[in-house]
């Protein structure tokens, strides 16, 4: 069903969109499908560029390949871009951080740290039809011409394809972050934002979860701050964005004023086609060691879903984190994700080792020999057995 | 043009100065280490972190054998670029292995690499009861399969580490005999 209602929402979507625009979006009008540029001129080079780039990502092993969630994300996009979803292209990309991106050659990538921390599909619609702002204004374009105008070309080429604020993602330069580095300004930002509430309005989602997904987003970055004293200073959207805050704001003020506030969030229909990727994407949050962000986090989706496996994540991101206190954290927190449907056998190894070093050598072995007994064919069995002949 | 930028270009064109023989017998690691390699490796001699060791065989991209020496109760591995929070892990005297693999996947997983650990094991290194484990990383930079192998001992408090990494395509397999050989040779002094 859903399917099919994407399928007529391509046929005329775009209709809406351009209709929706016409009352709102200050002066914002849904633009033609977007020709490719002659070659010969500065943007063809840049297409070309990007075409040859976007080859290279497709054959990426960081990419997900997974068939049903592609397609639901395509979907989404689709839904949103309307006309435009035959010249748009959504990659998903396996990287922790928050980022999403358009290229102007409509090459969309979507990174798993940011589908992770999406709480509906409302909000998935939300970045993507930012995205597509992006791309419908033809910001990149306008870019590049100012940034060739200030002779400031290599620098726009640097800031699009070098690690802008991504020192901890090394060399993604060329792969993940292409496109997403787009040095875009505030002002482009903000047209995006608005842009991209416009099309998930007229595609039926409720524009105010633009504004949540930003609120989210900030309560971690604040969470982070106040556990680390380091928040997103170099996360990769705070290189350009506007302050999350003040941007969630200004969604939540332009939200009143557009309606579609009755709409549905589809949080059972994201949350379906994430269960399966749920549990690598968090053990790839919890290597980031951002523990403020990553508890921050875990609370948001347990208060959405409260289940085993969340619980767990919570304990083990206390018990990496180490800091005085969060092993009876840990502890507590491994006790109810035991009671509650959904957690791994590797919470009765994490606990044993938390109960070992807290001197309950009794508790400690009984919870080895019960993780020993659900993973008897476990790569570590024999480390197992080695902290079993040590304790006795 | 500063000082740095001058040492740093003059290191550059000179290229190989950065690399030093080492011939077969006792190798010196740090203070409190000693290898004794039955074939020659070369040894990365700059630019290596305190209580690091770097050697390799065909060039850093391809394989290497890193060396941790006496990392300290409260000490990161090493450190992490472009980042000094205090969420770095460090190592606890009182880690068991699987705390310690976590602690080095991170490290390993810094650059956006993915990390998955193979079989962990308990193992003898450096004449104490240790343990060993390998993993399997796909390295961001370019996208290739690596392989690796770890062996680590806690003595006296202090973390000692032996990783061997190299391109799952023929390296891993050239070089494993001569780094499990390095690992068996490793000796703690002090």
């Amino acid at each position: 069903m859903q399917r099919r209602g994407f399928l007529r929402c391509g046929a005329y979507c775009g209709l809406i969109g351009v209709a929706g625009s016409l009352v709102a979006a200050e002066g914002w009008q849904n633009p033609p499908r977007l020709q490719r540029p002659d070659p010969a001129s500065d943007e063809g080079g840049l297409w070309a560029f990007l075409d040859r780039e976007e080859a290279r990502l497709k054959r990426s092993r960081f990419l997900l390949r997974d068939g049903p969630l592609n397609h639901y994300v395509s979907g989404v996009a689709c839904r949103l871009a309307g006309d435009h979803c035959p010249d748009t292209r959504v990659y998903l990309v396996r990287s922790p951080f928050f980022n999403a991106s358009m290229a102007p050659n409509g090459m969309m990538q979507v990174w798993t740290g940011l589908l992770l921390r999406m709480a509906n599909e409302a909000q998935l619609a939300a970045v993507l039809g930012h995205e597509l702002g992006h791309y419908l204004a033809r910001h990149g374009v306008e870019q590049l011409r100012d940034a060739k105008a200030r002779s400031a070309f290599g620098q726009f080429l640097g800031m699009a394809f070098g690690a802008a604020g991504v020192g901890a993602a090394g060399s993604l330069a060329q792969l993940a972050l292409l496109g997403g580095s787009f040095a875009y300004s505030r002002e482009h930002e903000r047209e995006a934002d608005r842009i991209g509430q416009e099309l998930m309005l007229a595609a039926g989602y409720p524009p105010l979860e633009a504004s949540t997904v930003w609120g989210q987003l900030f309560a971690e970055l604040k969470a982070e701050e106040d556990w680390a004293g380091d928040a997103g200073t170099r996360s990769i959207l705070f290189a350009s964005h506007p302050d999350p805050e003040e941007r969630s704001l200004a969604m939540a003020q332009n939200a009143a004023t557009m309606g579609g506030s009755n709409a549905d969030t589809g949080s059972e229909a994201l949350a379906q086609q994430l269960r399966g990727h749920r549990r690598e994407w968090l053990e790839d949050e919890l290597r980031r060691r951002k523990s403020g962000e990553t508890i921050a986090l875990l609370q948001r989706l347990l208060a959405q879903s409260d289940n085993g496996e969340l619980r767990f994540f919570l304990a083990e991101t206390y018990r990496l984190r180490a800091a005085a206190g969060d092993s009876e954290r840990a502890l507590a927190a491994y006790g109810e994700a035991e009671a509650r449907a959904g957690f791994p056998p590797e919470l009765y190894r994490s606990r044993a080792m938390l109960q070992r070093q807290a001197g309950d050598e009794k508790a400690a072995r009984e919870s080895f020999q019960r993780y020993l007994s659900l993973r008897p064919d476990g790569d570590d069995v024999e480390m197992i057995r080695g902290y079993l002949r040590e304790g006795s | 043009m500063s000082r740095s930028l001058l040492l740093l270009l003059v290191l550059f064109l000179s290229g190989c100065a950065a690399m030093a023989k080492i011939e077969p017998g006792e190798v010196k690691l740090g203070e409190a280490m000693t290898a004794t390699p039955d074939s020659a490796w070369n040894r990365l001699a700059i630019g290596t972190p305190k209580n690091t060791e770097v050697w390799t065989s065909d060039g850093l991209p391809l394989d290497r054998l890193v060396f941790y020496v006496g990392i300290a109760d409260g000490e990161p591995l090493a450190p992490l670029r472009e980042r000094s929070d205090r969420q770095i892990p460090k190592f606890r005297a009182a880690m068991p292995a699987h705390e310690i693999v976590e602690m080095y996947e991170v490290f390993a997983s810094y650059d956006g690499s993915t990390f998955q650990r193979g079989k962990l094991a308990p193992a003898q290194f450096a004449s104490s009861e240790g343990f060993r484990f390998e993993f399997a990383r796909v390295r961001k930079g370019d996208e290739l399969d690596m392989r690796g192998v770890a062996y680590a001992a806690v003595r006296g408090g202090k973390l000692y580490m032996l990783v061997f990494e190299a391109a799952r395509t023929h390296y891993y397999g050239k070089h494993l005999a001569r780094a499990e050989a390095v690992a068996r040779s490793v000796r703690i002094g002090r």
